[in-house]
């Protein structure tokens, strides 16, 4: 079905933008409209999803050129899903940046980018062309660049020298994959590309091409042994950027494995073994890199890449269900990681510090807070019910299905040294008897803030608390909606008539 | 010809891989130009290189006669050439800046990020 | 019957406000909780007795097949009872054992979650929400352990307890999960029929061995039995209710729950009894040797433990009566022991077996009840512990070849923890009163009437059987049988020999307490092997993990970006070669390539050395020099090749580049030759190699022939539609025109970008 408004989230980030950067100087002003619009974009981006699960995929042909010649749109339940949880985070961190960012940042562009941050997000999942799909994660990236520097920083610049680099390796690796795609089929269109590719009588070369999207997607979505970027620079920029990071930026990269790997490259043996391995070590280098860090982001930073192995182990099992659990998961993940980001932040704001040696006493200082906090944390732990536990049951699942059994093993370790994890931050951070730090100077503390920036903060963890909660106890309509991504992505001949009309 | 071509997106290839593994920040940059430069000839070549004609429609006609360069990759390319410049515009002055911040241009002594904070 | 089981929930919600509503008054009054639920259980004994079982369904997530389904049969039945009754017991105990505390209403809180979690394991009707309410308890437990969260062995415990038992909820969590593939059925009370075909299939020793772990770990059967003495940090009713009442027969109770489904087999059964006599056998002896009451009390738990997985083991009719009655005997007595012991820590302060002595003076009803609780415990009649015991050697002794050695386990077992008893709930009441307790009193009646409730049923069900052996413990072994059971439990079985062991049990026990005096020097003795013990092991273990971590960690995140990105390039051309050469036949079609003119290898020529030039120069600007012509030789191959647009672009931009670069090169250092030569080697190899990759792969891809109907289209229609004459432009403004909006945005937010990177330098002062 064509529809011209499921350009709308993207052309309306775009339009906000553009709005606060008329309000330049006025830094109250674009908080409010950067909030107000944030609203919006949640309230457009649930309409939008309303109706692709009413009608199923909708498809706009931007400019009215039929596909494959001009740049198609596509909004199927993944990609709706994915906007709405986009906007939903984004949202989220425009409050939370309200009273986390400081105001030279704010002066310096700050809003303007994160929502080009959010249009380029929007953009990339409801891209239906391979090379549209580049430009959107060029989008990303530079937005990204700039908020991972603004401030100039030393550790800020030191870790996006690094983030830089293996960014821009990583576009120049996908700019490779699609120049060598195009080479073999003339065609960008990744409706169109998916019947072009299943044509190719030389299927080595298309490996070898498969081979490429691996890596540079696998770059973007920190997959080992790829991941480098992330922990040398997640936890350098302000709480609310690392946020925004945390949440969504790789699961963009996850978000195109699985588009093009369930779209244009049906993975052979070799490399559904190879996804499989990959996932395994992804989440065991996660999962002990987060066992010996002391700086709290760095421990969120290197568990969302051992969660980034469970969503990879979802498509290295290559099922349905094993397909519905990495997208539970990534709806799960996307929000409680935000969060954990968001709450990190509180905690520095409070405590001056992200040192899990020198925090303590916050469950004694802060009892509400610390409830408020323990859901995102145990959500992410997968205590059932929270969020995270329906994921992993599908998951295991999965496995059991292609009779991966290791992979199955790997997913519990995981699990496992998350709970861990968790449990020790927890009796670290707020069980222990906490000390009197001395205070710095250089960091507002949380109680010098306005009421109005204290209550920002804590209005945005408890928003997407509750939104865990929601998954967890409501787990059945998420499985509805992922059951209905995985039939999607698994039989992708529903989007390409959609984009092509009926063959 | 296409197989100097070729030689030459391997060339830059390769000179932009080694360049970017050299431990001075400028040398990274110029690495990740020369690997941007390599992409977009790629991109030119597997288009399929015509010689002599333009995508242009002659004055007097209407669509393009039968022997024509494909104009698809060479958009592509256009684009990609202006966000890539965008990019490296963006790497440059980081890179002024962090000469500036960290006071080296050794990117050995920036590992400051990745030690235990 | 939702409501009941969620009660504990809701209640724990509203705990600090139902704590701030009584203003420091008693809070006994939260006790009635449990109590209702209690009664309300109670009353559903006749028609459970009679041989019903009730269903209760709710749905929550259907396409999952996991709803919150409970049922009752006399299994659950039980368990329901001890965990409410024992509950309202304990939630009156703390009333007074906590009074004033200023963390009371989380302490009621967790305990309330405690019980609703437990209620809701044991009533599980579906595999999935049992594991969630398993792992329900274990949080609970981690928090309630970690209660004095002050204290650093507090919290060690606490995240060894939840390490432990959180580690086999997952394994627990897949079993469950394959034996829901196996069978596609959820429904406990359906899979019992589908037991053959569980048997049979190849998946059944992993099915059983995850449910293994998930039970071993949390009824602290050996090797994993060592969190259960940690969490005894724990306050005292925690000890009582969770880590001997309750929680830990958790995994024996989902051991009886699968004996219909996975029992019967010999894999099943020999696993059991090993396991469970190794538990009974080695936590009894350190029972002996321990000095803190606590210790011993939680290792003859672990030991009691070890006998019900070992009676489960066994696996006939009459070793599951035995478990289903010991279950009740050891949940009274272990119970009264727990709290006494409590009564005496808060009241003498000292846990100390050795130092403690005739507190009958001080505190009579107490040592009447820890009396009684040791006589049950020790077998001796007419007591429950009589009846129990008897059931024990009983089934022991008609299991076939192995009759003697297993009768002499137990036995041996059961002398060790009828001493452990009377140490605890003896040793402590008789004798001279030290000086220093002389001063004390009893504490009030809210901490010493539920002890001795308690010990007063464990006798009171032995003068009297028939009080639970119909309602209670037939449909119990009819539920695990699935028989109909006919047996009657008896006090008095006439001159046998089971009598003659029993007689011999308890006169070896007695005689042992008086020959053993526990002092610092046994204890001494039994640490001597402490590290060799499985705890130091699984520490030992964590230590090498973590070591592990920090090398792998540290070697790949060095901190190097150089090294991350030849890693990264190692692998992507590692694979390209793979796929390369073992998937494509290489050759080069000659017939698709054109003719080299002069003017092209000329130009090529100039490229190739202008590369070479900016990889070798010692001078940054030359570098940059060089790269400039690399990107003017681009204008002149886009020019020959019919691209004018792309030519005049790729001058403009390198032109701007150039500019950029020598701008901001002016204020950097120069080069400094800063890697080695075998550095260099190694990189070189590696671009070299990679870039090969890449050339091989273009031009394979060369010899493909491929369609143009896209490029096509855009011939015909580029003036007919777009009404441009170039193409590309046309392309560029209006088919691809999103494209270059974005990459419009792309400049725009770079622009931004430089701005800020320039103009902001966030002054020191200035607040983070």
């Amino acid at each position: 079905m064509s529809n011209p408004y499921i350009v709308l989230p993207i052309i309306f980030q775009l339009f906000l933008a553009i709005l606060l950067m008329f309000c330049w100087t006025q830094k109250n002003l674009q908080k409010l409209v950067s909030t107000v619009g944030s609203l919006i974009a949640v309230a457009i981006a649930v309409i939008m999803f309303a109706q692709v699960w009413k009608s199923g995929t909708l498809v706009t042909q931007a400019g009215n050129w039929g596909a494959p010649f001009g740049i198609t749109f596509v909004a199927d339940t993944f990609s709706v899903l994915m906007v709405l949880l986009t906007t939903l985070s984004g949202l989220a961190v425009s409050v939370f940046s309200v009273g986390a960012v400081r105001n030279a940042r704010v002066k310096f562009g700050y809003f303007p980018i994160l929502h080009f941050l959010i249009m380029g997000l929007c953009g990339a999942f409801l891209a239906g062309d391979i090379f549209n799909l580049y430009v959107w994660f060029e989008i990303i990236i530079i937005s990204s660049f700039v908020l991972i520097t603004i401030g100039g920083e030393k550790a800020q610049l030191e870790g996006s020298i690094k983030y830089v680099t293996m960014n821009l390796l990583a576009s120049v690796v996908f700019l490779t994959a699609i120049a060598v795609l195009y080479g073999l089929t003339g065609s960008l269109n990744m409706a169109d590309l998916s019947l072009k590719v299943a044509e190719i009588e030389n299927r080595g070369l298309v490996n070898v091409t498969a081979i490429l999207f691996l890596v540079g997607f696998g770059i973007k979505s920190a997959v080992f042994p790829l991941y480098f970027w992330l922990p040398a620079s997640y936890h350098t920029p302000p709480p609310a950027i690392s946020a925004i990071f945390g949440g969504l930026l790789t699961k963009v990269g996850i978000y195109a494995l699985l588009r093009v790997f369930t779209l244009i490259f049906i993975p052979d043996a070799f490399m559904i073994t190879l996804i499989s391995i990959m996932a395994a070590l992804t989440i065991l280098s996660g999962g002990i890199g987060a066992m010996i860090q002391n700086n709290i982001r760095k421990i969120f930073s290197y568990l969302i890449i051992c969660h980034i192995g469970f969503m990879l182990a979802g498509l290295g099992m290559y099922t349905e269900l094993a397909i519905l659990g990495t997208v539970f998961y990534l709806v799960h993940d996307i929000i409680v990681k935000t969060n954990l980001f968001m709450v990190s932040g509180l905690i520095f704001k409070i405590k001056g510090t992200y040192s899990l040696r020198l925090l303590g006493g916050f469950y004694k200082d802060y009892p509400k807070l610390s409830l408020l906090m323990a859901i995102p944390l145990f959500s992410l732990v997968g205590i059932p019910p929270l969020s995270g536990f329906w994921a992993k049951f599908y998951l295991i699942r999965g496995g059991l299905e292609v009779d991966n059994l290791v992979l199955v093993g790997f997913i519990i370790l995981g699990s496992f040294l998350t709970l861990f994890i968790i449990a020790r931050f927890w009796s670290e951070a707020f069980w222990k008897t906490g000390e009197e730090l001395p205070k710095k100077l250089k960091v507002k503390y949380y109680h010098e803030l306005k009421p109005l920036k204290q209550k920002a903060m804590v209005v945005s963890i408890l928003f997407l608390a509750f939104i865990s909660l929601g998954i967890g106890l409501g787990a059945e309509y998420v499985i509805q909606v992922a059951s209905r991504v995985a039939e999607e992505l698994m039989n992708p001949q529903s989007y390409i008539e959609a984009v092509l009309g009926k063959l | 010809m296409e197989i100097l071509l070729v030689i030459i997106i391997g060339l830059l290839y390769a000179a932009g891989i080694y360049m970017i593994l050299r431990r001075s920040l400028v040398k990274l940059i110029i690495g990740l130009i020369l690997l941007g430069n390599g992409a977009n000839m790629l991109i030119f070549l597997l288009g399929r290189v015509v010689k002599g004609h333009p995508p242009i429609i002659g004055p007097t006609e209407k669509i393009l006669a039968d022997m024509y360069a494909d104009p698809l990759p060479q958009a592509l390319i256009l684009t990609a050439i202006v966000i890539s410049f965008g990019l490296q515009a963006f790497a440059i002055i980081l890179v002024k800046m962090a000469y500036k911040v960290v006071k080296t241009d050794d990117l050995d002594e920036m590992n400051a990020t990745d030690e235990d904070l | 019957m939702l409501i009941a089981i969620l009660a504990g929930f809701l209640l724990a919600l509203f705990m600090p406000n139902v704590i701030r509503g009584l203003k420091g008054k008693s809070s006994i009054g939260i006790a009635l909780l449990p109590f209702s639920l209690f009664s309300y259980f109670i009353s559903f004994l006749p028609r459970i007795s009679s041989g019903e079982t009730l269903h209760f369904n709710w749905s929550w997530v259907p396409s999952l097949g996991v709803g919150l389904d409970f049922y009752l049969d006399g299994l659950s039945l039980l368990f329901t009872l001890l965990i409410t009754g024992i509950g309202t017991l304990v939630f009156v105990y703390t009333s007074s054992y906590l009074k004033g505390h200023q963390y009371l209403d989380r302490f009621y809180a967790y305990l309330s979650m405690f019980m609703a979690s437990m209620l809701g394991v044991v009533m599980a009707d579906n595999i999935i929400t049992l594991f969630i309410f398993w792992e329900l308890t274990s949080i609970s437990s981690f928090f309630l352990i970690g209660f004095n969260n002050d204290s650093e062995p507090s919290r060690k415990s606490a995240l060894t307890a939840l390490g432990v038992t959180g580690f086999g909820g997952l394994f627990l969590l897949a079993g469950m999960v394959t034996l829901g593939y196996i069978t596609d059925e959820f429904q406990i009370s359906s899979l019992a029929a589908m037991s053959g075909e569980i048997h049979g299939h190849d998946l059944y020793p992993w099915v059983i061995g995850l449910v293994f772990i998930g039970a071993f770990t949390k009824s602290a059967q050996f090797p994993f039995h060592f969190w259960l003495p940690g969490a005894m940090k724990a306050p005292t009713p925690v000890s009582t209710y969770l880590h001997s009442a309750t929680m830990v027969k958790a995994g024996i109770y989902l051991l009886a729950r699968f004996t219909p489904i996975l029992g019967n087999h010999v894999m099943w059964n020999t696993t059991l009894i090993i396991v469970g006599s190794i538990t009974m056998l080695y936590a009894a002896l350190h029972a002996i040797f321990r000095l803190d009451l606590k210790g011993i009390l939680a290792y003859s738990t672990i030991s009691a433990l070890g006998i019900l997985t070992f009676l489960i083991g066994l696996g006939t009719e009459e070793a599951l009566t035995a478990a289903a009655v010991f279950i009740l005997v050891h949940a009274l007595y272990k119970a009264t022991l727990f709290l006494i012991t409590g009564i005496i820590d808060h009241e003498t302060g000292t846990r100390d077996v050795s130092q403690l002595g005739g507190l009958n003076k001080i505190m009579l009803p107490v040592g009447i009840a820890g009396l009684l609780a040791a006589v049950s415990n020790a077998g001796i009649p007419p007591s429950f512990g009589f009846v129990g015991k008897d059931l024990i050697y009983e089934a022991t002794l008609h299991f076939g070849d192995l009759a003697w050695v297993l009768t002499g386990a137990a036995i041996v077992t059961n002398v060790a923890l009828l001493f452990a008893g009377f140490l605890a709930g003896i040793k402590p009441f008789v004798g001279k009163l030290p000086e220093k307790f002389s001063k004390l009193h009893l504490p009030g009646p809210a901490m010493w009437v539920p002890p001795l409730i308690l010990a007063v049923l464990g006798i009171l069900f032995g003068l009297i059987p028939p009080l639970v052996d119909g309602p209670l413990i037939k449909p119990i072994v009819a539920a695990l049988t699935l028989q109909d059971p006919d047996f009657y439990l008896h006090l008095w079985h006439g001159f046998n020999v089971i009598l003659a062991l029993s007689v011999a049990t308890i006169a070896t026990g007695i005689a042992l307490y008086f020959i053993i005096k526990p002092s610092e020097a046994l204890l001494g003795k039994a640490t001597r092997f402490e590290s060799i013990s499985p705890h130091s092991m699984v520490k030992g273990l964590g230590r090498g993990f973590t070591w592990f971590s920090a090398k792998w960690t540290n070697f790949l995140q060095n901190g190097y970006l150089r090294y991350y990105l030849i890693t990264i390039l190692s692998f992507l051309t590692f694979l390209l070669a793979y796929r390369l050469f073992l998937g494509v036949e290489i050759y080069v079609d000659t017939s698709v390539l054109s003719e080299i003119t002069i003017y092209e290898a000329i130009i090529v020529l100039i490229m190739a050395s202008a590369i070479f030039f900016t990889v070798f120069t010692k001078s940054r600007l030359a570098a940059v020099a060089s790269m400039g012509v690399v990107g003017y030789s681009f204008c002149l191959i886009f020019l020959f090749y019919s691209a004018p647009d792309l030519a005049m672009t790729q001058f403009s931009i390198d032109t701007l580049t150039v500019i950029l670069f020598v701008l901001v090169i002016y204020n950097l250092p120069k080069y400094l030759k800063l890697s080695d030569n075998r550095d260099r080697i190694r990189d070189g190899l590696l671009s070299l190699i990679f870039g090969a990759m890449i050339s091989i792969l273009t031009l394979e891809v060369l010899n493909e022939s491929v369609q143009k109907d896209i490029s096509t289209y855009y011939a015909e229609n580029a003036y007919l539609l777009g009404k441009g004459k170039n193409v590309v432009n046309v392309i560029l403004v209006d088919f691809r025109g999103f494209d270059t909006m974005v990459e419009i945005t792309v400049l725009a937010i770079a622009a931004l970008g430089v701005f800020s990177l320039l103009k902001l330098r966030l002054k020191s002062i200035e607040k983070e």
